[in-house]
């Protein structure tokens, strides 16, 4: 018994949600429809609760390349990139991130995790240099710490003063230092300071790095993120093919040809297998589509300008600024996960968060936009959500906030 | 930066606290933790040094973290959160606040 003690509290947790039929962590895509629509519980459902941002996920040209490196070079490299697992793909993946980013090297990884894990674990030692993190930043730069057994400060969220007063608190011995931020935050679409980051990180002689998971393709006027117009001054840039290029794998980024030992250093890097040639290849399309087509990324602003206009006419208790990301805050759980219900019955599914996944003590519903949801989507999120306002009132910045 | 880590108390060095002239910071530290558990304290137990900040306050990690912030900032020092992670009890979380301080005094 004793190994499985732990999970008691979570068990009853989980089990009284899905007692309840509301749990929002057990939902099944039944059928996938379309980039926007899927059916969940039998029922044809709007689906503004994924990654889709830039709607790749059905895109033609894509599904043919995938197709044809199926058919080419068969279904899974059966390696890793250190040892068997690179083919021509991920090579040329790499080169053409690099383009687009406006930076010389890249180094492709089997997920965006895994990509964070390998950039921080292989950059630090732990006998000699120190991670500075932003306090909301992702799991995986936690857990990239941790893997590297680092001296790990966080500071307070999109604060640079934070920051500097940490970096002038480093003792003078300390070698290296390695600041993680991200470009967009996940959980409120709120966007970090980056240049003032720069400027901090790098009057104290740290190393910055960005993790643009969410901002990748989306910010900027040519979409390389918010870091977009101090490209040439950040360290390292790390990203994911699971959002904006609706594919899987990873990727960090760099003007310094040192990020190439990576390759070498980086247990993440050299113990799992390689994306498959086939995920490679859509990455790799989608990648194609969204840096010669602009008016992807200006029809997925055009939705959340639209969509965040309207949440806030409704009185709702809005995250942030219009993102691709738009959060309701609600004071308890309880309240996040009956609205969160409420929208599924409406034919809306979105993503619940609850602390000590969120940024502060507020649970959250999270609508991520995507390019492809149609003027029809969009109308049916409003109406979904004016429902929402309408029977909870907790939802609405009027209830006190 | 590695001597804070290695310094810090792992655990059990509690009870009767830390001796000498030392006492008093302590008591200091201790009474500022407090001061910002309370807010968080729904379960309504006493807080001593011997109160466990998950299985007894049932305050998240992320909460903790928060607060060792709020400390950093009124003491000047940084406590690495792998440092904080290894701290179950106040007492503990004193300790380790009372040793990063003597190390970057
Ligand atoms: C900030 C951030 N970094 C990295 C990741 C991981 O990306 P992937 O899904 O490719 O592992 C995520 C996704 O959840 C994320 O939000």
């Amino acid at each position: 018994m004793g190994l499985f003690e732990k999970f008691e509290k979570t068990a009853t947790l989980y089990n009284g949600l899905e007692a309840a039929g509301q749990n929002p962590f057990s939902v099944v895509m039944e059928e996938v429809l379309g980039p926007t629509r899927a059916k969940i519980r039998g029922r044809e459902t709007v689906l503004a609760g994924t990654h889709n941002y830039l709607g790749q996920t059905f895109e033609k040209t894509a599904i043919a390349a995938g197709q044809k490196a199926l058919e080419v070079e068969g279904t899974g490299t059966t390696g890793s990139r250190f040892a068997n697992g690179t083919f021509s793909g991920h090579k040329k993946l790499e080169r053409d991130l690099a383009n687009y980013l406006g930076v010389d090297y890249c180094v492709v990884f089997s997920t965006g995790y895994v990509a964070n894990l390998g950039a921080i674990a292989g950059l630090i030692d732990p006998s000699e240099d120190v991670v500075l993190i932003d306090a909301d930043c992702h799991a995986c730069i936690y857990d990239g710490c941790q893997l590297a057994g680092a001296q790990t400060i966080r500071f307070r969220h999109n604060d640079p003063e934070s920051l500097d007063k940490r970096l002038a608190r480093v003792p003078p011995e300390t070698k290296g230092k390695l600041v993680c931020i991200e470009g967009m935050y996940s959980m409120y679409g709120d966007v970090a300071p980056v240049k003032e980051f720069v400027d901090v990180a790098h009057r104290h002689g740290a190393h910055l790095l960005v993790d643009e998971a969410h901002s990748f393709g989306i910010y900027g006027e040519k979409g390389r993120g918010v870091a977009e117009d101090v490209m040439d001054q950040i360290d390292f840039y790390s990203g994911t093919f699971s959002k904006s290029l609706a594919s899987i794998g990873g990727f960090v980024a760099s003007r310094h040809p040192e990020v190439e030992y990576l390759r070498f250093s980086s247990r993440p890097y050299k113990f799992t297998a390689s994306p498959s040639p086939s995920t490679i290849a859509t990455a790799n399309a989608a990648l194609d589509n969204i840096a010669s087509d602009p008016s992807i990324r200006a029809k997925l602003w055009e939705n959340a300008n639209r969509l965040h206009a309207a949440f806030t006419q409704l009185g709702l208790r809005l995250a942030a600024a219009p993102a691709p990301v738009i959060s309701v805050l609600f004071d308890t759980r309880e309240e996040a996960f009956a609205a969160w219900n409420f929208l599924l019955q409406h034919g809306v599914y979105v993503n619940m968060a609850i602390p000590p996944g969120t940024p502060g003590k507020e649970s959250l519903l999270r609508l991520a936009v995507s390019s492809a949801h149609t003027p029809e989507d969009i109308d049916a999120l409003v109406s979904a959500y004016s429902a929402l306002a309408e029977a909870f009132p907790a939802a609405r910045r009027s209830a006190g906030h | 930066m590695a001597a804070t880590g290695e310094s810090a108390p792992k655990s059990g060095v509690d009870e009767g606290g830390p001796s000498g002239g030392i006492q008093e910071d302590d008591d200091l530290v201790f009474r500022k933790i407090c001061s910002l558990l309370d807010p968080l304290n729904h379960t309504g137990v006493k807080l001593t040094r011997d109160t466990d900040l998950v299985a007894d306050l049932e305050i998240d990690s992320v909460a903790v973290l928060d607060i060792v912030m709020d400390v950093e900032d009124t003491y000047d020092i940084s406590i690495p959160v792998n440092v904080i992670s290894e701290t179950r009890t106040i007492g503990q979380l004193v300790d380790a606040i009372h040793v990063t301080k003597k190390d970057q005094a």
